[in-house]
């Protein structure tokens, strides 16, 4: 559904190339993980595929559609953003969401885009929140309106960054159930970066290893081992099962 | 046990269908509250425009006032209200629905609280363009010498406000055409408009130290903010500029909340983020430029009834163009209503007044900011 052919990204001539050949392929209702360093090119991949920087070369389609050929509305109605820092303004939640139409109404907002609102409100039982304002709202309830609001341009495919960097431990496994969830029963792919390899592993189903530009693993939950991690990371790990689920433990080595 | 299961289901939807009126009639709550609360600074707007137009330093009875409003008063009166005050007070009303208009505008588009007009340094290329004109060109040292007996008016009354549009107008585009190169990031806009501005500073005190006594008084009695330079020629113009602006801003309404989210956000919402900072850039300033070029610098009205809406109605720009517009009308007609009570029968330049009332206001709102919205 989504497949990125060959994509390269540098900011300029002058610079080193910071995507170097990446290949990917994601389908529907799967949810992509994208692992690496800091600086590995993560942040700077998702933003080629949501338009905000321009790929120097490749190719990105998602269902059958070239990406870097629509125009911007067309593609904002194909693919939603989740940000890790959350920001909204002192507007409503009703509001906020409503915002994630902006793609289909333009200027001033329809029937119709009331009713898709509160549609989202309702499945992701955040209709009693409808009227308070976004900034009365915790962490967690933030992030789960920024999803709604992501779920209001009905995308194909949904790019989260870091979607629980700045979560409490409870809040996080909220977010990324609610996440997973989507993605089954709406049939929309998920792709996000995870700096944390155990959340990476409950979240995913399949990984992508990003060092320096280039994709240098890629997989199921198979592809992450011992290995991939060392070769990514630089860092030893052993990794055990606790209730026949995978766990990453340690991570000892150089840190850049 | 089938029709169990239907009536389940039926109640659920009925359910739905209540909680989903629910959420309608309360959106619909929320937004007449905000239009209730507009509608009331409108009439209070409305109402001290009246107030201002029956103050003034002649001792004209507010009967005499309403007589020559409706053109039975004596010649002297109805050429005080319709020759004076109306414009005066239609001047402040326009002026400063557009200079407050502009602030949000700016404090949303640089993503910076405290932006204003005067961010972009249009206030200090005015004031440079009026001074180039009183002290160089219009009988100044360039056409008498610097010779002071012959030092007279310029014969076009516009010219000096024509040369304030024209250099405040060249800085915008100045600044805006550096900026494309860095893709309109907030902090290089701010720092070049910061920059330029003080370029055009330095080159007035240059000016000004060349400048003969009656030309620097003039060039300084310019740039006090002043609502008697109003006439109906230049309110009409004023107007044009600062309801095409506006208009342009309300229908822009959604694409500056979207803005509000961030800017990676709202690229992804489709949002075509550098076009929308450069058109509201532009026309913020060239609103600012048509009003500081007739009437001279006012300034604080761009900070102060920004903040003052969105305090009252949070940062919903479908209400907080309007409510702005009205605010900063209502703040320039009590600053002018003020400065004429005060001035014991002259008005005090109604730039000094916005600016002390301004800056208490401004630290006050430093020292309460909570949120790191604009």
């Amino acid at each position: 559904m989504i497949r990125i052919d060959n994509l390269s990204f540098r900011y300029s001539k002058r610079t080193p190339p910071i995507l170097k050949d990446i290949n990917l392929e994601l389908n529907a209702g799967e949810v992509g993980i994208l692992l690496g360093k800091n600086g590995s090119g993560k942040t700077t991949l998702l933003k080629n595929i949501l338009g905000i920087l321009s790929p120097k070369g490749g190719t990105i389609y998602l269902n059958g559609k070239d990406l870097l050929k629509m125009k911007r509305q067309e593609r904002a109605r194909l693919i939603a953003y989740v940000p890790q820092n959350i920001h909204f303004g002192a507007l409503t939640v009703f509001d906020s969401v409503l915002m994630g139409r902006i793609s289909y109404f333009g200027i001033k907002a329809s029937t119709a885009d009331y009713e898709a609102v509160e549609r989202i409100l309702a499945d992701m039982n955040l209709e009693s929140y409808a009227m308070r304002s976004v900034e009365q709202l915790s962490g967690g309830e933030r992030q789960k309106v920024a999803i709604a609001r992501a779920m209001a341009q009905e995308p194909k495919l949904l790019i989260f960054d870091e979607p629980t960097g700045n979560l409490d431990i409870a809040n996080e496994g909220l977010i990324i159930e609610e996440a997973k969830k989507l993605a089954r029963e709406k049939n929309i792919a998920i792709l996000s970066s995870i700096h944390d390899l155990n959340q990476a592993l409950s979240f995913g189903d399949k990984f992508f290893f990003l060092k320096s530009g280039v994709i240098c693993h890629s997989g199921g939950a198979d592809a992450v081992n011992e290995i991939s991690i060392k070769e990514t990371f630089d860092v030893n790990v052993r990794i055990a099962k606790i209730e026949n689920q995978k766990i990453i433990i340690g991570g000892t080595g150089k840190c850049i | 046990m089938k029709a169990v299961v239907i009536c389940q289901k039926m109640g659920i939807a009925a359910f739905l269908y209540i909680r989903k009126m629910n959420t309608q009639v309360e959106i619909k709550r929320k937004n007449r509250k905000s239009i209730v609360l507009i509608l009331i600074i409108l009439t209070a707007m409305i109402i001290m425009a009246a107030v201002c137009m029956f103050v003034g330093s002649s001792d004209m009875t507010i009967g005499e006032a309403l007589n020559a409003l409706m053109l039975n008063g004596t010649d002297g009166h109805e050429r005080i209200i319709w020759k004076i005050r109306i414009p005066r007070v239609l001047a402040a009303i326009i002026a400063g629905a557009g200079l407050s208009v502009s602030g949000l505008i700016m404090q949303t588009t640089l993503n910076n609280s405290m932006a204003s007009p005067s961010t972009l340094g249009v206030s200090n290329a005015a004031v440079f363009g009026a001074n180039l004109s009183i002290i160089a060109f219009a009988g100044g040292f360039l056409s008498t010498g610097n010779n002071l007996t012959s030092y007279t008016v310029g014969t076009n009354p516009y010219s000096t406000s024509l040369m304030a549009f024209l250099f405040s107008t060249a800085s915008i585009l100045l600044i805006l055409s550096l900026c494309k190169i860095r893709a309109f990031s907030p902090n290089v806009v701010v720092l070049a408009g910061i920059a330029v501005g003080s370029v055009w500073t330095a080159a007035t005190t240059i000016l000004q130290y060349y400048a003969t006594d009656v030309g620097l008084s003039a060039a300084v009695v310019w740039s006090f903010g002043d609502l008697g330079r109003a006439s109906y020629k230049t309110v009409v113009i004023m107007l044009v500029v600062v309801a095409i602006g506006t208009i342009f801003f309300q229908t822009m309404s959604w694409r500056f909340n979207v803005l509000l989210s961030g800017e990676a956000t709202a690229r992804s919402m489709g949002v075509n983020v550098d076009m929308l900072r450069f058109f509201s850039m532009l026309i913020a300033s060239v609103i600012t430029a048509v009003c500081v070029s007739f009437l001279g610098v006012i300034g604080f009205v761009g900070i102060i009834c920004p903040h003052i809406t969105k305090k009252l109605l949070g940062h919903d720009h479908r209400f907080t163009v309007p409510m702005s517009a009205i605010s900063g009308s209502m703040l320039l007609l009590m600053a002018d209503t003020l400065s004429r009570s005060i001035g014991n029968g002259s008005a005090l330049p109604v730039g000094a007044i916005t600016s002390l009332l301004g800056a208490p206001f401004f630290i006050a709102v430093i020292f309460s900011r909570k949120e790191n919205h604009p």
